[in-house]
């Protein structure tokens, strides 16, 4: 029989759908939870959310962070508060994703969008400064020209994808533990490690809140 | 405790205590918080600091402690221990006791760690990791106030943070005698605050940002530049004056961030002054020189190092050849470490062949009085049965010695005779004030001893001869005033010294590490390790190969021998002449005068514009070395951070210049320099770089030298009294702590704290003159005339006439001749207020 017995395997898998992509013509939506290139989120009222405090550049395992605080200017304040972010710079060669940032975030300005693919052609440019890290007048990531974007990479930029609650706490559920964020508001709360039970209660006015508090929270 | 008493003798006996159920041996008087600590257990705490004494305030080490009488709990930093005493650090009722103290204290403290300076080195954070609550339970408004207020121009309050532990407002009133901040209003309400129109002005004000155990007091040079965590420290010495306390050079990123107090038993107690605690803002300065320059036509340019030293090379060389040896002068180098001065004593004697070389620049006392008489430590001074203070103003030129004395005073009731022209900050501190008028110091001594004087001073000199009478009585001899000459200071010292038997002295010399050039010889007649250039010809000769035949010239000598035409080549080591000499139009003439300058700085001084070839040099924390201080005491620099530009070390290149001129110093490294000075300079054998990196050098080590080289054919018995001109004030010009130099002019933090230039003069001498407190007044003396404010000072003698030296457009080296004994002055008003007054 032999020689149609090779073709078995051929013949079975040409009737299965089809899972192989024609990248990057085609782009597969990433997984909730990836990690990707950072984002600078600001408070609803335009503010910066960094305050310069370093300790997303001291959790840094890749030390790849670096951040310099500097006095707010009263007249014309850059965020809340005494101290803002000065220089914020994240070097993408060294960066490993980890999210360790994220979660030393003491006010929810680092998040990470989906974006990985972006590339360089020298090593300066893989330094991100705040310029580009920030999030533009819409809360939503810069689309920088040498970055490919879908439009889920950008999805759910915000601090609810944080391993553990903002109180550090897993069981936390059922209350907003973070801050309003320019274009995305207030989102819905979290239904940590208990499931689907949790009850949101927040004001999820803005966008994508409505489809977050459910379905997503058991796995990271 | 009353067999101790009987016995008498039995001084030290161990206490035995019993700390978590383990007997410990404590020392009788120890407090509690203390012994435990010695024993290995350390007990939390907030207010209280092993330099100032213990108030209780913040109650968190507060442990059960047994006295007999059943456990009770009680703050271990007011508990003396006791025999059979019984304490818990570990119970469950302390454990308790700790967590709600904490708990208390955050209800109004700000969860603003990540803001706060402190974050990350915070006792209160890390205490409350410790032994505080796991999670707070207040949920009401905390208490505000507006965040943060400046309460001096380098020290930021920020009230809500402030946990009230009194370790600030304790420092400012029992440490630094400047009680100009303090508790107000009351319960809740308290905080801490200065008074009204009455800033933190205090030279001391940076330890309390160290010492506050929170972040309520910030230093604003220090505000927002790093985190904790990515500070790297290392020790050294701080090198903005000749006290020599010991400091933790601290960097981030590869620049200079802050300077902490390290605490030394024999120098400074962890304390710092503000000058030393912010000047490295200079050594970060934008304005440092980073490259080479060159002199084409009237510009200086900048051009590779071969170039500049070749060019110097040639002109050194050159003059030499045409010239003689003696063509050569070198002046500075108290800015040098001593292996960096060592190398240039070297380069000079033996390479350029000339002796003319001083580190003074005509404003300390001659080298072989500072050299040559017996000396005390500071703790042998603060220890001593009486001292006499003929010198500076200490707390504006070596603030760390001041608190050190003052403590000795206040708390150890040490004796004090002050000699001086007018008041000073120790006035108020010394048993006895003897006033002398300008130029007189040695016609007041002798009246001291002759029971002469006028009869209302006769009580006063009673006294003062009554305290001489002490065993151990201590000097401490600097240069009082710029605008006297140092002779009459000399004669001073001296005859008290022939009337005091065994009277030791402590140089009050101000430069940073003038000591240590003095003792590596940059001097003239001297030769490293305190000999003169006779005593230890035959020694360096051998080892140098050759040594200049006679004595050379002074900075004032050099610089009139340069104003006549007769120096060549003139050498500014770190020197700013037109700046720091007495006598500016003498150094202006000799800086013009010289054949050739050639300028060894970091910065572009005035001097260092008029030079032909300037070489950069690398600052302090920018090398390793060894710095000597007023007592003698050697101890190591370290570096932290890279040098800007292509600036190299001192020591580097004195060994270019050298080599550029046919001649070789022999040093590779820093470290081969210090092993030819331990082998070859009498005063610092047996100090090996072994012992100053071991944990004795960690406070550094006193050179204990020899002290025959005392030379002075000076009269000690001959009395100058100097004709009184009824028309004229006497000048006094000494030094305030923040001036016109380059470290505090180049440190935007400390630049606007300069006073300025002010004159200040007895009213009863303005009343006289016709000239009141504000007015705009002229100071003419033989040599120039300066137009400044001028005010009414009570404190300033009458007959005298006050201006601070290098301030601002100062003029008072515009005023002084230093060939005259003393500066005579006349005042006379030229406007009201601001307005001038027309011709």
């Amino acid at each position: 029989m032999g020689y149609f017995e090779g073709f078995r395997i051929t013949f079975k898998e040409m009737f299965k759908p089809r899972v192989t992509t024609s990248y990057p013509e085609e782009l597969r939506p990433k997984p909730e939870r990836a990690h990707g290139r950072h984002v600078l989120n600001r408070h609803e009222d335009g503010m910066e959310k960094c305050i310069g405090c370093e300790l997303c550049a001291g959790v840094c395992p890749a030390r790849c962070i670096y951040v310099r605080g500097a006095d707010n200017p009263t007249d014309a304040p850059i965020s809340p508060g005494e101290r803002y972010g000065f220089v914020y710079e994240i070097n993408y060669l060294r960066c490993i994703h980890c999210d360790l940032c994220v979660e030393a975030c003491p006010t929810e300005a680092i998040t990470e969008s989906k974006l990985f693919e972006f590339s360089f052609t020298n090593r300066a440019d893989a330094i991100y400064t705040k310029r580009e890290l920030l999030v533009g007048d819409d809360g939503r990531p810069q689309r920088l020209p040498w970055e490919l974007w879908s439009d889920d990479d950008e999805a759910n930029t915000s601090a609810w994808v944080r391993a553990t609650a903002s109180s550090g706490r897993a069981d936390y559920e059922g209350r907003v533990g973070w801050s309003a964020e320019l274009g995305y508001g207030i989102r819905a709360p979290e239904v940590g490690q208990a499931g689907e039970d949790a009850v949101a209660t927040a004001d999820d006015r803005h966008g994508h809140g409505d489809d977050v508090g459910h379905g997503h929270g058991g796995g990271h | 405790m009353t067999d101790i008493a009987e016995n008498g003798t039995e001084a030290v006996r161990g206490v035995a205590v019993t700390l978590n159920g383990r007997v410990i041996d404590a020392q009788p008087g120890e407090l509690v918080i203390n012994a435990a600590e010695r024993a290995g257990v350390y007990i939390p705490r907030f207010c209280h600091h092993p330099r100032m004494q213990p108030v209780g305030m913040c109650r968190m080490c507060i442990v059960e402690i047994d006295t007999g009488r059943g456990p009770a709990l009680l703050p271990s930093c007011m508990i003396p221990v006791a025999e059979g005493m019984v304490v818990e650090t570990e119970s469950p009722v302390t454990r308790k006791a700790q967590d709600g103290v904490l708990e208390f204290l955050l209800v109004n403290h700000p969860l603003d760690c990540p803001v706060c300076d402190k974050g990350g080195e915070c006792p209160l954070q890390d205490q409350t990791v410790a032994f505080g609550p796991g999670e707070s339970r207040f949920v009401e408004e905390k208490r505000h106030h507006e965040k943060p207020i400046a309460i001096s121009d380098v020290v930021q309050l920020d009230r809500e943070r402030c946990i009230l532990c009194d370790r600030c407002t304790r420092f400012a009133k029992t440490v630094a005698g400047d009680p100009l901040i303090s508790f107000v209003n009351r319960g809740n309400e308290t905080e801490v605050n200065t008074f009204p129109d009455h800033p933190f002005a205090s030279y001391f004000s940076g330890n309390t940002v160290q010492i506050c155990p929170v972040g309520a007091l910030t230093a604003t040079p220090y505000r927002f530049k790093a985190r904790p965590w990515d500070l790297d420290q290392v020790e050294s010495t701080c090198t903005s004056c000749s006290v020599g306390c010991r400091v933790a050079v601290e960097s981030s990123s590869n620049q200079l961030v802050r300077y902490l107090g390290v605490d030394v038993d024999a120098v400074n107690w962890g304390w710092l002054c503000d000058k030393g605690r912010f000047d490295f803002e200079a050594v970060n300065s934008e304005n440092r020189l980073a490259r080479p320059l060159a002199r084409q036509g009237d510009d200086l340019v900048e051009v590779s190092w071969s170039d500049a030293l070749t060019k110097a090379a040639s002109a050194l060389g050159g003059a030499k050849e045409r010239h003689g040896s003696s063509s050569i002068a070198v002046v500075g180098g108290a800015r040098l470490t001593n292996e960096e001065a060592y190398a240039w004593s070297k380069l000079a004697r033996s390479v350029l062949g000339t002796d003319s070389v001083d580190a003074q620049m005509g404003d300390g006392l001659p080298s072989d009085v500072v050299l040559g008489l017996p000396r005390a430590t500071i703790d042998e001074t603060c220890a001593a049965g009486t001292v006499v203070l003929l010198g500076p103003d200490l707390k504006e030129e070596l603030p760390i010695l001041y608190l050190r004395l003052r403590d000795a005073v206040v708390n150890h009731g040490l004796n004090v005779i002050e000699i001086s022209a007018s008041q000073t900050s120790m006035t108020r501190y010394a048993a006895v004030s003897l006033r002398y008028r300008p130029g007189e110091a040695a016609v007041l001594v002798q009246e001291l001893f002759e029971h002469a004087g006028d009869v209302d001073v006769q009580a006063d000199l009673g006294r003062a001869r009554a305290l001489l009478e002490a065993n151990n009585v201590v000097c401490v001899l600097g240069r009082p005033s710029v605008a006297e000459r140092a002779d009459s200071v000399v004669q001073a010292a001296l005859r008290l010294r022939s009337r005091v038997p065994g009277m030791r002295f402590l140089s009050a010399l101000r430069r940073a590490n003038i000591h240590g050039a003095l003792d590596m010889g940059l001097s003239p007649g001297m030769l490293p390790g305190r000999v003169s250039l006779e005593e230890g010809r035959e020694v360096f000769t051998e080892a140098w190969g050759q040594l200049p035949g006679s004595v050379g010239l002074d900075t004032a000598g050099v610089l009139r021998a340069a104003a006549e035409g007769r120096i060549q080549a003139l050498i500014l080591v770190g020197a700013d002449p037109l700046a720091d000499f007495p006598d500016r139009d003498l150094a202006r003439r000799g800086v013009a005068g010289a054949g050739f300058v050639l300028a060894v700085d970091c910065f572009a001084t005035d001097s260092v514009r008029q030079a032909d070839v300037v070489l950069p040099a690398v600052s302090y924390a920018e090398k390793a070395g060894t710095t000597t201080n007023i007592e003698g005491r050697v101890s190591r620099l370290h570096q932290k951070v890279t040098a800007p530009g292509t600036t190299r070390p001192d020591w580097m290149i004195a060994c270019d210049l050298a080599e550029r001129l046919g001649g070789d110093l022999g040093f590779e490294t820093a470290e081969a320099i210090w092993d030819e000075i331990e082998r070859l300079a009498p005063a610092h054998s047996g100090l090996t770089a072994q012992r100053l990196a071991s944990s004795e050098g960690l406070e550094g080590i006193v050179a204990a030298g020899p002290s025959s080289i005392l030379e002075t054919t000076m009269d000690v018995t001959a009395t100058a009294t100097l004709p009184v001109d009824g028309y004229s004030l006497r000048l006094v010009s000494t030094r305030k702590l923040y001036d016109n130099g380059t470290l505090v002019q180049q440190s935007p933090s400390l630049a606007p704290l300069a006073p300025g230039e002010v004159v200040r003069a007895n009213p009863a001498d303005l009343d006289r003159l016709g000239v009141a407190s504000n007015d705009r007044v002229r100071v003419a003396s033989s040599r120039g005339a300066v137009v400044a404010p001028v005010e009414a000072d009570a404190a300033v003698a009458r007959g005298t006439v006050l201006l601070a030296f290098n301030q601002s457009g100062s003029g008072a080296a515009d005023l002084i001749d230093v060939s005259l004994p003393v500066t005579e002055v006349r005042v006379e008003t030229v406007g009201i207020g601001d307005r001038e007054v027309s011709g």
